[in-house]
């Protein structure tokens, strides 16, 4: 038997997955790029969400718009210093994907920087591995007691999620983008300024990571490494649900989440607790059969039965 | 025996490796443009194929035990010293387990290597580069969690066939280390030259021509894999063996695929020589970083530590964007000059005439 506790925590980890991988998602289907600078994007947002907690000592999950804009600020960065001039040079996508990994060194090494600042210069000493949770205050509701990231993090899940489809499908910028997605020669025929599409892209790919980092921080231990730990879970997410749907990316996040978080114990009591230890092998597992199997991923499928 | 400064050992040590995993790295790059992202699996396979059999074989013909109690960290380091101290009374023994190992490790990683052909069949670009990425995650996690292999997050010691000098073993290892890396750098220059690489490049800058000439491209994106996973497998365990120790969780995705992407980028994918160079740049900027920590933080107030990083990361977007070849392009392997095939052919005719 499941514990509800652990369910509701898988479900507040898939929306950080799911969140995450829509990021990847958009950020790839704009400009082509796969971005690796994603896993310090996630972890500065944990770190926005811990150093603005430390400081003020409010509720965390007041600081997840903060965490938002600032690792939209770094994707917006990261666009306007490096992705630019590459996608203006058509640079392989090999080269693309390259250079964010040299963005995610760099940011990683200021993430370190910052960690070890806080660490030592405001003498805290959990900067480097911390767990959020035990601040997330606790509400009673009926009989239960909840935290209160269990009501967050769906309710930010919803409005990222409406968000995203009223301006893919009723504003005027969501529909540039679709169209320069498509075909960016003739978008721009058609007037359209790519740069605006791909520097609004990064911010809202980067954004997304940052919030994504905010929820983990939330049923996750912080430290400078989560977002290295995460990343390929996020890939995960995004190459399950089809990186080229970005609703597939919502799905195949809650499925690599879910499964990651639940498969071990479910299957714990039938085979034995050694399953509890190779957690990892299940989203990288799923990612691998899926782009073996159908490397366009389940977004394809879905978007087929909506037709 | 010779002993070497530690600080000479430790560069001569990480050029070596580093330049046997970039060049691995070039013959799949370089000549075939697979993105090639899953470095650190075979590195790693070669690394656990070190450290789980020579000693367990050891372990066998000594009567000592050799199942999971070998990886199990209580019993794991008394084993080992007593096949060390056997070892070390055993010139030519140890240098059959050397080899032996090598052998086994490269035929791991040619292994390795094939099985990785069917996914490079299948995807393309970036999709083949993070499925290459999360075999390695896979393998790793596996070789962390999976304590009768190689001990898990305990490790194991590794049998040491370098025992026999004594002190200097270790500076042993680092010279015949880079012998080895001189020998592979001698093999991949010949490689390059061969119609075999040509076949290759052919390939990489236009499939359907070289299909079109009877190229079997499948076959030879096979041949690649299994020779880059091979030479990979071989670094990995000659790193294990020089440190001693195999602990999985110093084998990850960033030193053992992401810098040596790095170090071939500065250099200049598809070519030796321009690799050759970017891995001493590297080596030797990090060792400067690593011996001048102190200084550099009385500066600047940061670890030297992430200064690494920031170096890294920085030369991997200047290149990108600004020496996409990097420093030394890949320059056109030309024919023979006029003058050659005319002798060549003069010395057939008279072969022909004399028949």
């Amino acid at each position: 038997m499941i514990d509800v506790t652990l369910v509701i925590k898988a479900v507040v980890y898939s929306i950080s997955i799911a969140l995450g991988a829509v990021g990847i998602s958009i950020i790839y289907n704009a400009t082509k790029t796969f971005n690796f600078a994603h896993a310090s994007m996630v972890a500065w947002g944990v770190y926005i969400i811990f150093a603005f907690f430390w400081f003020t000592k409010y509720i965390p999950e007041l600081f997840l718009p903060i965490a938002f804009l600032f690792s939209g600020f770094l994707g917006v960065v990261t666009y306007v210093t490096v992705n630019r001039r590459l996608i203006m040079a058509k640079a392989s996508d090999i080269n693309l994907m390259m250079s964010t990994l040299g963005v995610d060194l760099i940011l990683f090494a200021f993430l370190n920087i910052f960690a070890d600042y806080l660490m030592y210069t405001h003498k805290i000493g959990i900067a480097k591995g911390f767990v959020l949770e035990t601040w997330d205050p606790r509400i009673k509701i009926l009989d239960f007691e909840v935290r209160l990231a269990w009501i967050v993090a769906p309710v930010v899940f919803i409005i990222m999620f409406l968000f995203i489809y009223i301006m893919f499908s009723r504003t005027k910028l969501g529909i540039a983008m679709r169209a320069t997605i498509e075909n960016p020669e003739l978008a721009q025929l058609q007037g359209i300024n790519p740069e605006i599409v791909y520097l609004f892209s990064w911010f809202l790919g980067g954004g997304l990571a940052g919030l994504s980092g905010g929820i983990l921080s939330l049923v996750f231990a912080g430290g400078p490494t989560i977002g290295m730990e995460t990343v390929v879970t996020f890939f995960a997410g995004a190459i399950v649900g089809g990186i080229e749907t970005v609703y597939g990316c919502f799905v195949g996040g809650f499925l690599v989440g879910l499964s990651e978080y639940l498969i071990p114990p479910i299957l714990a009591p039938l085979v034995g607790s050694w399953i509890n230890s190779y957690r990892m092998v299940i989203p990288l597992t799923m990612m691998v059969l899926t782009l073996l199997i159908k490397p366009s991923g389940l977004g394809v499928i879905i978007e087929r039965r909506l037709r | 025996m010779i002993e070497l400064n530690p600080l000479v050992e430790l560069i001569i040590m990480n050029f070596a490796v580093g330049l046997i995993v970039t060049i691995s790295l070039n013959i799949e790059v370089g000549y075939l443009r697979i993105p090639q992202f899953g470095r650190l699996l075979a590195v790693i396979v070669g690394a656990v194929i070190a450290a789980a059999v020579p000693g367990r074989i050891l372990a066998l013909y000594l009567g000592l035990p050799y199942g999971a109690e070998y990886a199990d960290h209580m019993y794991n380091a008394k084993i080992v010293i007593q096949i060390n101290n056997f070892l070390s009374k055993n010139l030519l023994l140890s240098l059959a387990v050397f080899i032996l190992t090598l052998v086994l490790a490269a035929l791991a990683g040619g292994v390795i290597g094939y099985l990785c052909a069917y996914p490079a069949l299948r995807l393309k670009g970036s999709y083949l580069g993070i499925t290459l990425l999360t075999f390695g995650e896979i393998v790793t996690s596996i070789a962390w969690n999976y304590q009768p292999l190689v001990g898990g997050t305990a490790g194991v010691y590794m049998v040491n066939p370098f025992a026999f000098v004594g002190s200097g073993s270790s500076s042993l290892a680092a010279l015949i280390t880079l012998t080895i890396a001189i020998s592979i750098y001698i093999y991949a220059e010949i490689l390059a030259r061969s119609p075999f690489v040509r076949m290759l490049k052919a390939i990489r800058d236009s499939e359907v021509a070289s299909e079109v000439y009877g190229k079997n491209i499948v076959k030879a994106r096979a041949q690649t894999l299994v020779i880059g996973g091979a030479i990979a497998a071989v670094a990995g365990a000659l790193w294990a063996t020089y440190t001693g120790r195999m602990n999985v969780a110093s084998y990850t995705r960033l030193t053992w695929t992401f810098w040596p992407w790095a170090f071939m980028m500065l250099g200049g994918v598809g070519n030796n020589l321009g690799i050759l160079v970017g891995v001493l740049l590297f080596t030797l900027a990090r060792t400067a970083i690593i011996q001048y920590k102190y200084v550099i933080t009385s500066v600047i107030p940061i670890a030297a530590e992430w200064l690494e990083y920031i170096l890294v990361g920085l030369v991997i977007i200047f290149v990108v964007m600004f020496k996409p070849q990097g420093l030394m392009p890949e320059k056109p392997t030309l024919t023979l000059p006029r003058k050659a095939i005319e002798e060549i052919r003069k010395r057939v005719e008279q072969e022909q005439g004399r028949l």
